[in-house]
């Protein structure tokens, strides 16, 4: 009777002991996998082979440090890949605070634009004109700026007027007291100046 | 015979697309008759410009340098008075600086009426042509306000528009060029 309980006890722990090794076993297992996936991914990420956005770089690398692995290897990729992933969302909010900029800095030019060509067209003198033909002539390269005129859209292609000049145009509102374009597309030089101004018929 | 097929359909096709690249949309033949139609609107304002005596002579000069660019080269413009039954042809530049010099101390211009006699059509050579007709009302005063020659007149413009082609910030820019031809009296009188 002693005989069978030392049995059942001796063969309990085993089996426990069994289980337990079976269970770090697994556990290591999933840690070597996880370092192992970590080190391919953070890897790919330092040497541009994904195709995942930034977002998703940003995400991947947060959820490997989730996993918390306390991996030398892995954290000094972390540590690379960070610094990386820091300059390329610096340099996506550059680009992001540059393309508002510029279409700022467009929609503003075309609205004055297209309200001093009003002006130009209602000016109640020559004189009141020309004030205002000399201030728009500052925003270009030179009064010899072509101005391109669509009279018409069809899918592909525009159909033109006659180009003119800027200076050209400028005086032709002033003569015929008409505004009767608006401003379709407008093309800076490196200076900051208009050096292609295009107009839609309204 | 399977040769002499396939030939015939690469000349119809090739002639199609032809055809197909003369023909345009109603939308741009409207566009085009508008822009026409507007070069006159733009000619009669200058007119008005030149001929008004409070137009300094620098600036009818450059108005002039405008108005001459709206018309072919070899234009000619007609000018009558109830006078005379004769009508004295004039270049444009000429009919301008005669306009500059005229005697009276104010002169009013005006144009209405301004429409098609005869759509645009397409020519043989890809141009398309059409006449427009105008009334213009003119009015000489003395320098003690009082009207002294009064007359209306009935003229008719002939207009060529072309497709042309230019290269603007090293592209190709296709665009419809509008040239006024004579200007010919059809009908002048007193009223």
């Amino acid at each position: 009777m002693i005989l069978l309980a030392v049995f059942i006890t001796l063969g309990g722990t085993t089996s426990c002991k069994s289980k337990k090794r079976l269970a770090k076993e697994a556990a290591e297992a999933e840690y070597r996998s996880k370092v192992e996936q970590a080190v391919k991914d953070l890897n790919a990420i330092l040497d541009d082979e994904t195709l995942w956005t930034l977002e998703e770089k940003e995400a991947r690398v947060q959820t490997i440090k989730d996993w918390n692995l306390q991996n030398a290897e892995v954290d000094d990729l972390i540590f690379q890949v960070e610094k990386k992933l820091a300059r390329e969302r610096a340099q996506k909010e550059e680009e992001k605070r540059i393309a508002i900029e510029e279409t700022n800095k467009a929609t503003s030019t075309e609205a004055v634009l297209d309200g001093n060509f009003i002006s130009i067209a209602r000016a109640s003198s020559a004189s009141q004109a020309n004030r205002t033909i000399n201030e728009t002539l500052g925003m270009f390269e030179s009064p010899n700026v072509p101005v391109l005129i669509i009279i018409s859209q069809s899918p592909g292609f525009n159909d033109y007027d006659r180009p003119t000049t800027i200076e050209k145009y400028l005086n032709y509102l002033k003569d015929q007291k008409k505004a009767g374009h608006k401003v379709h597309e407008i093309k800076y030089n490196s200076n900051g100046k208009i050096n292609e101004l295009e107009l839609i018929v309204k | 015979m399977k040769k002499i097929i396939a030939t015939l359909m690469i000349v119809l096709c090739i002639s199609g697309a032809a055809i197909a690249q003369d023909e345009l949309s109603f939308e741009r033949k409207q566009a085009i008759d508008s822009l026409a139609l507007e070069k006159v609107r733009d000619l009669s304002k200058y007119i008005k410009i030149v001929g008004s005596k409070d137009t300094p002579f620098s600036e009818a000069n450059r108005v002039i340098d405008r108005a001459e660019e709206l018309f072919m080269n070899d234009a000619e413009i007609g000018v009558s008075s109830i006078h005379s039954n004769q009508i004295t042809f004039y270049r444009v530049r000429k009919y301008f600086e005669h306009l500059m010099r005229l005697n009276y101390d104010r002169v009013e211009i005006e144009w209405y009426n301004i429409e098609y006699v005869s759509d645009l059509q397409r020519q043989p050579d890809g141009t398309y042509v059409g006449v427009i007709t105008i009334f213009q009302t003119f009015r000489g005063y003395d320098k003690e306000g009082n009207l002294v020659y009064k007359d209306t007149t009935k003229k008719d413009i002939t207009v060529y528009v072309r497709r042309k082609e230019t290269q603007i910030g090293g592209r190709t820019i296709g665009f419809w060029d509008v040239l006024l031809g004579d200007m010919r009296v059809k009908e002048t009188t007193d009223r």
